[in-house]
């Protein structure tokens, strides 16, 4: 008799703990975040990359990890919701504004997420944007820089990273830091010399959208964009457009390019021996390792506005912290696609945390109210914080941008140098660039 | 009215193709009432589209035998009529669209004239220079918003808005794409027992024998051609208020022009179900292989290869395409 009661108190302690554990599971509910990338198609390998950073943004979110010095990185999934977990629902955009808005309704409607992230082209954010805005589910951008992005007055969008006004504008600061002798290792270039520029930008809205910025910055501090072509991404073959381009004879070459296009790109100027002083590309294709590692010893002396350079590690200790974790898992350092991403989902970890729920209108109030301070980041940004109002409403307002270049170590191997912001330069700056 | 007879009479059919034909339609009016995922939704509104689109290209491509690869052109003007008229004047979809159909007309006029002095392979090259030369003209003009294109932003609309033709649920967006499907299917119908269209196919067994026959070949022509544009453009006007965003590299590719081409193609050129056994064999094929086999999967690409092996294989096995298939098992049959 005593021996079955005994059995029965152990049978009742095993039935009330795997309750508690269930009652726990249920507390501590799922959240999915749809995620859109281009993971085929021209700008695959960016996809790639953008995949792998915010993978790696997910394992840091769901496990504690208190060595590395980010809030996220301190409780097993988002702690106000119970621990909740994160899931994230890649989707593959191509690149393609339609296939994009039609992933984005499948997400919200039959994957019933509760946010989304995504989606790396302009063009293609812009119509996931008019989705989500519609159906009133928050999508926070982390790599789009057309600045019209945040600027359609939209209330379930929000961005992450800085976008093209502030990165042409570096560019044109870079320009004329080159003329006041500011840029390190490098001797005031008079102006003459590099007044003459010619762009070539891919024509969606990104590279539309960053054709008309150099032309309206060169305007105003006093450049001559002497010639300025849209190509298509798509393109097998660009000679006409590089011959129209030496055809002025710029001193500068400004390039908005995608993966596969930047290269083509520069293997069509280094074919027509092209000789520019000084040859710069606005990110994207500029930046992906496969631009370095198909074209090698072609890419030194090449510009590059960017968001993340792994030297950045020298300054800032949790960013050498991720970027060896990325290392460890991909092989390659943290580009600015996926220091990006991985920086949109733990924008996305901070919004869940404040918000304590997956309700759309707590995310959406979380989202506006939210700063998470700039020694979080692995981007050298002072933080993040969204304009809730204003004609750039749902932008980050803590951004910034560096400018790299390419440069050979003395072990053979092609690094992005810091050039900019001058106070932070890293190396001395290769000028002019080198002949093809 | 002899006109609406020919339309709806279909008894030139065998009996078993009208019963298929009644059960597909029969499914297509109800598919909304079965419970569906979005994502279904999203791919039978395509198929329906690439179905008018192809039945469009199948009265000058597949009747006509002339292969024409610049549809695309006409899907912009279509879609930019309709997006300019609203966001500039707020003028209603229904007036829109047929204004899109009007412009496309009178462009196909204009360049149906030239090119149809031109045969075979320089006609096709040709098609596609005009598409990519007005694609061209749209990147830089300003008034419709150049390379960056123009969006409708939904939440400035009341929905079910039906008069411009902006909604949240996708099933009002499907039974008007039906609607214009079957309008589409019945045209296609008498088309094909019109006197242009037993022209046409004259012309596209032998052009001389034709031109001996007293056919002006050339103005018959013409005159499919601008059929061929109205449908397309008809759909291009759908396409902006159903996906809200288009710019020329989305909405004027190539990419469109030979996805029009393949569609009717591969479901079978000159005839009537062609165009929609294309449209409902690769739109799905695509969709599906994509959701079950691309990035969710981890194996990102493998559905691109077994897309292209697809088509491959059917081009190989019957180059008059899937229902030249059907046609060759019946012909076996009755030996």
């Amino acid at each position: 008799m005593r021996r079955s009661l005994k059995c029965a108190r152990l049978l009742m302690g095993i039935t009330l703990l795997t309750a508690l554990a269930c009652t726990g599971a249920v507390m501590a509910e799922e959240i999915k975040i749809g995620v859109l990338f281009p993971l085929t198609g021209g700008a695959a390998a960016a996809g790639r990359e953008l995949r792998s950073g915010a993978e790696l943004a997910l394992d840091i979110a769901n496990n504690a990890m208190p060595d590395i010095n980010m809030t996220m990185a301190k409780n097993v999934g988002i702690k106000s919701m119970g621990g909740a977990k994160i899931t994230l629902i890649f989707k593959d955009h191509e690149g393609n504004p339609t296939l994009g808005a039609d992933l984005a309704k499948k997400l919200i409607l039959d994957d019933k997420v509760h946010g989304l992230m995504g989606a790396y082209h302009s063009s293609v954010t812009k119509a996931v944007s008019a989705v989500a805005e519609q159906y009133g589910i928050p999508l926070i951008n982390d790599s789009s820089t057309s600045p019209e992005l945040t600027k359609q007055g939209y209330k379930w969008f929000w961005r992450t990273t800085p976008h093209d006004v502030y990165f042409t504008k570096d560019l044109f600061e870079f320009l004329k830091g080159m003329t006041e002798g500011k840029v390190k290792g490098l001797a005031a270039v008079p102006k003459k010399d590099i007044t003459n520029l010619a762009s070539a930008c891919e024509k969606t809205e990104w590279g539309a959208a960053v054709s008309e910025l150099i032309e309206k910055f060169g305007k105003d501090y006093g450049f001559e964009v002497k010639k300025s072509i849209l190509y298509a991404a798509k393109a097998t073959d660009l000679s006409s457009e590089v011959r129209s381009l030496i055809a002025v004879k710029p001193d500068a070459m400004l390039f908005a390019s995608y993966t596969s296009d930047a290269i083509l790109m520069m293997k069509t100027l280094k074919d027509q021996k092209a000789a520019p002083k000084l040859l710069w590309g606005q990110n994207a294709g500029f930046e992906v390792p496969e631009f370095v590692s198909t074209l090698g010893d072609t890419t030194v002396g090449s510009l590059t506005r960017t968001v993340f350079i792994p030297k950045i590690a020298q300054v800032k200790p949790v960013a050498a912290k991720i970027n060896a974790m990325y290392k460890a898992k991909t092989g390659n350092d943290l580009s600015g696609a996926s220091a990006r991403s991985f920086t949109g989902l733990q924008a996305w970890v901070h919004v869940l945390e404040k918000a304590g729920s997956v309700k759309p209108a707590d995310i959406q109030k979380a989202a506006n109210a939210i700063e998470i301070p700039g020694d979080e980041l692995v981007v050298p940004w002072q933080g993040i914080k969204f304009a809730a109002s204003g004609e750039d409403i749902g932008q980050n307002t803590l951004g910034m941008g560096l400018i790299g270049q390419y440069q050979k170590a003395a072990d053979g191997k092609i690094d992005l140098e810091i050039v900019y912001p001058f106070n932070v330069a890293t190396a001395n700056m290769i000028y002019p660039f080198p002949k093809f | 009215m002899e006109a609406i007879r020919n339309a709806l009479d279909f008894s030139d059919f065998p009996r078993i193709d009208r019963m298929v034909a009644l059960a597909v339609v029969l499914l297509l009016v109800t598919f909304p009432l079965f419970p569906h995922s979005a994502f279904a939704m999203a791919t039978m509104i395509q198929f329906l589209m690439f179905s008018l689109y192809g039945m469009g290209w199948n009265t000058i491509g597949g009747y006509g035998g002339q292969v024409d690869l610049g549809k695309a052109q006409y899907v912009g003007i279509g879609a930019y009529t309709t997006t300019v008229c609203l966001l500039r004047w707020d003028i209603p979809f229904w007036v829109s669209m047929p204004l899109g159909a009007c412009l496309s007309i009178g462009w196909s006029f204009i360049i149906g004239y030239p090119l149809f002095q031109l045969k075979g392979h320089y006609f096709a090259i040709a098609t596609i220079a005009t598409s990519l030369v007005l694609k061209d003209i749209f990147e830089v003009w300003k008034f419709v918003g150049a390379a960056r294109g123009l969006g409708i932003l939904p939440f400035k609309y009341q929905t079910p808005d039906f008069l411009r033709l902006i909604f949240k649920e996708d099933v009002y967006y499907y039974y008007t794409i039906f609607g214009l499907f079957i309008i589409g299917l019945l045209y296609m119908n008498w088309f094909r027992k019109s006197r242009l269209g037993f022209q046409l196919r004259s012309i596209k067994d032998n052009e001389e024998v034709a031109r001996s026959l007293g056919i002006n070949v050339h103005w018959a022509k013409i005159k499919t051609y601008a059929i061929a544009t109205a449908f397309v453009s008809v759909v291009g006007s759908f396409h902006a208020v159903y996906v809200k965003n288009i710019e020329p590299e989305d909405t004027m590719s190539l990419d469109i022009s030979i996805l029009i081409a393949l569609m009717a193609m591969l479901g079978g050129a000159g005839s009537l179900w062609g165009p929609i056994i294309g449209a409902g064999v690769l739109i799905p094929l695509k969709s599906y292989l994509k959701e079950w086999l691309g990035a969710a999967a981890g194996l990102v690409g493998i559905d691109l290869i077994l897309y292209g092996l697809i088509i491959m294989i059917i081009s190989a096995f019957e180059p008059r395409g899937l229902w030249g298939i059907v046609e060759k098992i019946r012909r076996r049959k009755r030996i």
